[in-house]
This record gives C-alpha cells, structure tokens and sequence, in this order.
C-alpha cells in the first residue's frame, strides 16, 4: 500500500491577529499564504508540484466564503487531483490532514498542500457562543438552554471530581503543566508562567472549571505539505511518515438519551486500538502525545481512555509530572488547546505540527528524548468521534 | 399523573425552540404540565428528544409516552460566559438528568445546586415563559436523600 508522509509544515504563532489593526492587520488569506509558503520551501519543492489543496474550513467567523477555492487562486495553484474545503467541527483540521493524506495513499497524487486558517478573535465573545451554542447540541432541544460548548466538557469535570473524590486542584494542575510547555514553544498564545494557586483563583467560567481550565479565544494558520513515501525518500531531507489511522463515530450527539458512563472516551479507545493495531505498535512505542483536549477534564479522561493511565487517575498522573514532556507519558508538549491556543479549525494541523517537531527533533527546550513515534489525536462533539493518526520520524 | 410545578420565567425564552407536526405533541404536553417523548412499540427504547425514527433499531413505530418527572442529577455546570440571547440570565445552571425509568436529559436548572447534589433526586419543571414553555429540573429539596 502507498504510503503518505509530511515533508513540511508552516505556522504563524497562535494570537489574535484577526484583531490587529494599523500596517499590523492581516488578512486570513495573507497569513495562509506566509505558512503555505514556509512549509514548501521546507520541503524542498515548487508550487508547480503541488497536486491538490485541502482547506481546513475556515469557521464563520472567516469573511471570505468558499475559501479553499480562493485560496488556491491567490496561490495561483493549478491543481489536477481535488481542491476541496472540509468541516468536522473541532476535528476539521484533523480532516484536512487526513484527506491530503488520502489523496496521496490512493494515488491520486504524490503531492498535495493541506493548509487552514482560522479567524474569530474580532467577533465578541457574547455574539460568538450565541453562534456556537448551535453547533454542539440539537438546537430546539439542548441549545434552548444555553448550553455552550464548553459546558459539556465542565458536566464532565464535576462528574469526574465527584466519582473519583479528587480535588479540583488535581484537575487543574494540567493547566499548569501545559503553559510550562508553552512556555517553550514559540507557537504557543500563552507564554508567561502560571501558577496552580492562579488557576484555582481565576474566575469561574463554566463551574467548575475557571478562566485557566478553558481555551482563550484564538487565530492561527498552518499548512503541510503531504507527498509520497517515495518522493520524502528521494528528497533526501528528514520526514515523517504517517503509519496509520484510526477513527469512530459512536453515532450520539453530546449525550447519550440513556443513562450511561458519559466519562468513558470510547471512541478515542476504539480509534487509537485500531490505528495501533495497524502500525504495528503498542502503546508503549507511542512516544509523545498530541491530544485534542479543549479543558483540563478532556485531557485527563483522554489520557484514560488511550490507556495511558486507569479509569479516574489521569488527573493525578498529569499532576504527577507523568504527562510532562520530560515525564513517562509526554501529552500536549505544545502546551495544548489551553496555552499553545485553540483557534478550533486548525488546532488538529497545529498538533501535527507539534508531532513533527518532535520527530524530527526540533522541538527544543521541549524536545521529548528519542522520539521515534508520535501520536496525534482529535476529536468532536465531546468526544463523540475520534479520529487518531500514529507518525513516524525519518531523520 | 399530576401536572408538572411550574416556574414562571419572566419575558421570552432566551432562545425559541422550533416546532414541528411532528414535535408539536411533545410542546402541547409540556404546556398543559406533562413530559412526553417518543417510545418504539417495537423495541420499547425511550428516545430523548423525541425522534421520528427509533434511534435504537430505526423501527417508525412509535408512540407518544408519558415520562415520570422526577429522577436523579447526573451532572451539572454554571455557566458564567454566556451566548448574549442569555445576558439576563448570567449565570445560569444546567445539567443532565437521568429520569426514573429513562431517557436522560440536559435541561436549566432552577434553584441552588450544589457539588454534593450529584446522584440526588431532581424534580422535572415547566418554565412558563411569555412566548412558550420550556422544561427543567431543580433539586427536590424535600426528598433530598443522598444514594
């Protein structure tokens, strides 16, 4: 079976560039355009090469429409194999990764451009979750009571502290250990340190989770220039393969209508089982983790249901140091969606990004030691699907 | 079966659910104090919300069923940020309630709720506003029994 492999990548840090004003203000279209750019050159190849563009549908916070087209005209790419937009809410640029890859896998082309940007901090917060309490719930039965994204994830949190008798500050401590890694990573939003006792200070957001256990608001671009096994050999230049996939859908939107474990992450289980099984590799060759993980809580119960830690201990891990990019399960060593940032349509291409640097060992004062195989995981709804990709370093 | 307590809301539902043929019993009831949704003749699943298929086992055989409205708080959250159709509510609480007998549910829920409610008896509510009703829940203080 052909193989697929990413032979470069671009990103802008994560901000709010959307809000940039004066000769600082900038267009979705020219930020793609600086990361399109960055990763072909990376990757030693020419526009000419470039075979089919995947966008990462832009949100519609984004004002041009039908961006992937215009997009690829500003590039003045002529592609033969597929330009094409795709939208999996907070799995959209896990979809735009995986569909270049496919296109590539099924010979459809040896060269494809997957690349998103995501625009939203200059619309207001109030008119933003007005729009984003219809996306993740059915809007005359759930969306009727304000229920806005995030508060699927805190009725996790409070479960999850109330099942397992752990403190809040167990929980919280993952926001900690991720803006020490973002710290370290010139891509991250949020760089300045952050303590466990400001985290549990913050003001509540939506209980129990406070301002430091959510995602800010955020705007970021990425592209990945995806091309055949083949063509990463002949080029002489490090890569990373994609070993394999794994994804599921459980068929529930939200919560399920019977009463049932609303903490047990199975489609994550079931879609990194099946992507295991077909690198050939066990979760012990898995040497870092990139886990879509919007708060605190979805880390923790992420983690659990990789396997990486038992049912209600993933929150005492992560404050164990165990999830730590030094530690013996490194997770989100980008710092993750709460300090590396979550613009939510290109988080999934900025967690490949993080994967690659890891292996081809660019990840500096970050860097996991002999990382060889990264997982990247992603997911939508709260966790009702997941779609997971294992990578392998070529250096 | 007794008629829901209602809540009187004060002005409009923050956001209107629609209606349809279909869904319309499910309002009508809700309005006149009953919690109803679609049962499958066929395999006896009660789907929340109601749907004009079984979602367990796609039968279209179905009926409208009376649901009992008390049952027990499975989880919840505050929500402080809020959508700005709900300005005037900041903060409110929702959670998910799992009904005695089934299905579980998210609705508003009216009344203090603490941590130490979760698993606690919740009782179902009609929120009465101007334009409409909406369903709900609050913690049944009376019969507050720890499981």
């Amino acid at each position: 079976m052909r193989r697929a492999a990413i032979l470069g990548y671009g990103a802008v840090p994560v901000g709010n560039h959307q809000r940039a004003v004066g000769d600082k203000a900038v267009l979705e279209h020219e930020l793609a355009v600086d990361v399109v750019l960055d990763a072909v050159a990376m990757a030693g190849l020419s526009r000419d090469d470039i075979e089919g563009v995947v966008v990462a549908h832009p949100g519609d916070h984004t004002r041009q429409g039908y961006f992937h087209t215009f997009l690829t005209a500003y590039l003045g790419i002529a592609a033969h194999s597929t330009v094409v937009q795709v939208l999996g809410n907070g799995m959209t640029g896990g979809h735009a990764f995986d569909l270049a890859v496919h296109q590539v896998t099924s010979g459809q082309a040896d060269c494809v451009l997957s690349v998103g940007a995501h625009f939203e901090t200059a619309v207001p917060t109030l008119q933003h979750l007005d729009y984003s309490i219809r996306l993740t719930g059915d809007v005359d039965f759930q969306s009727v009571f304000g229920a806005v994204p995030i508060a699927w994830y805190a009725m996790d949190a409070q479960r999850y502290l109330h099942e397992h008798r752990i403190e809040r500050a167990t929980l919280a401590s993952i926001a900690v250990k991720n803006r020490d890694h973002a710290m370290r990573n010139p891509l991250a939003q949020y760089r300045s340190p952050l303590t466990l006792e400001e985290v549990l200070n913050a003001r509540p957001i939506v209980e129990p989770l406070g301002l430091y256990e959510v995602p800010g608001r955020a705007d970021g671009a990425v592209a990945l220039m995806i091309v055949s096994e083949e063509r990463a050999r002949s080029s002489g230049l490090p890569y990373v393969l994609v070993a394999s996939r794994g994804f599921q859908h459980e068929g529930q939107h939200q919560i399920n209508d019977q009463a049932c474990d609303a903490l047990d992450y199975d489609t994550l289980r079931q879609a990194s089982a099946r992507a295991l099984r077909d690198a050939g590799l066990g979760l012990s060759d898995i040497d870092t983790f990139q886990v879509y993980a919007p708060c605190t809580i979805v880390e923790a119960l992420g983690t659990e249901a990789l396997g990486l830690f038992p049912r209600g201990q993933g929150a005492a891990a992560a404050a164990d140091g165990q999830t730590r990019f030094d530690g013996r399960f490194p997770v989100n060593t980008c710092g993750g969606c709460l300090s590396r940032g979550h613009p939510p349509e290109v988080t999934p291409l900025y967690d490949v990004v993080e994967a690659v640097m890891q292996l081809l060992g660019r990840a500096g004062d970050r860097q996991v030691a002999s990382c060889e195989h990264a997982m990247t995981i992603c997911e939508l709804g709260k966790y009702n699907a997941s779609l997971v990709h294992v990578l392998r370093a070529y250096r | 079966m007794s008629a829901l307590p209602e809540v009187r809301m004060q002005g409009n539902r923050p956001v209107a659910p629609r209606v349809s043929g279909f869904t319309r019993p499910f309002w009508d009831a809700l309005s006149e104090g009953r919690l109803q949704t679609t049962g499958c003749v066929r395999c006896e699943v009660l789907n929340f919300p109601p749907r004009n298929l079984c979602r367990a086992c796609w039968s279209r055989d179905l009926r409208w069923v009376d649901l009992k409205p008390v049952g027990r708080l499975y989880s919840f959250t505050r929500v402080h940020v809020v959508p700005g159709a709900f300005s005037a509510d900041a903060p409110y609480t929702i959670g998910i309630v799992d009904l005695d007998g089934g299905p579980r549910l998210m609705c508003r829920l009216m009344g203090p709720v603490e941590a130490s409610d979760l698993d606690r008896a919740v009782q179902m509510l009609v929120l009465r506003y101007d334009d409409g009703p909406l369903f709900g829940a609050r913690v049944a203080a009376g019969i507050r029994t720890a499981v």
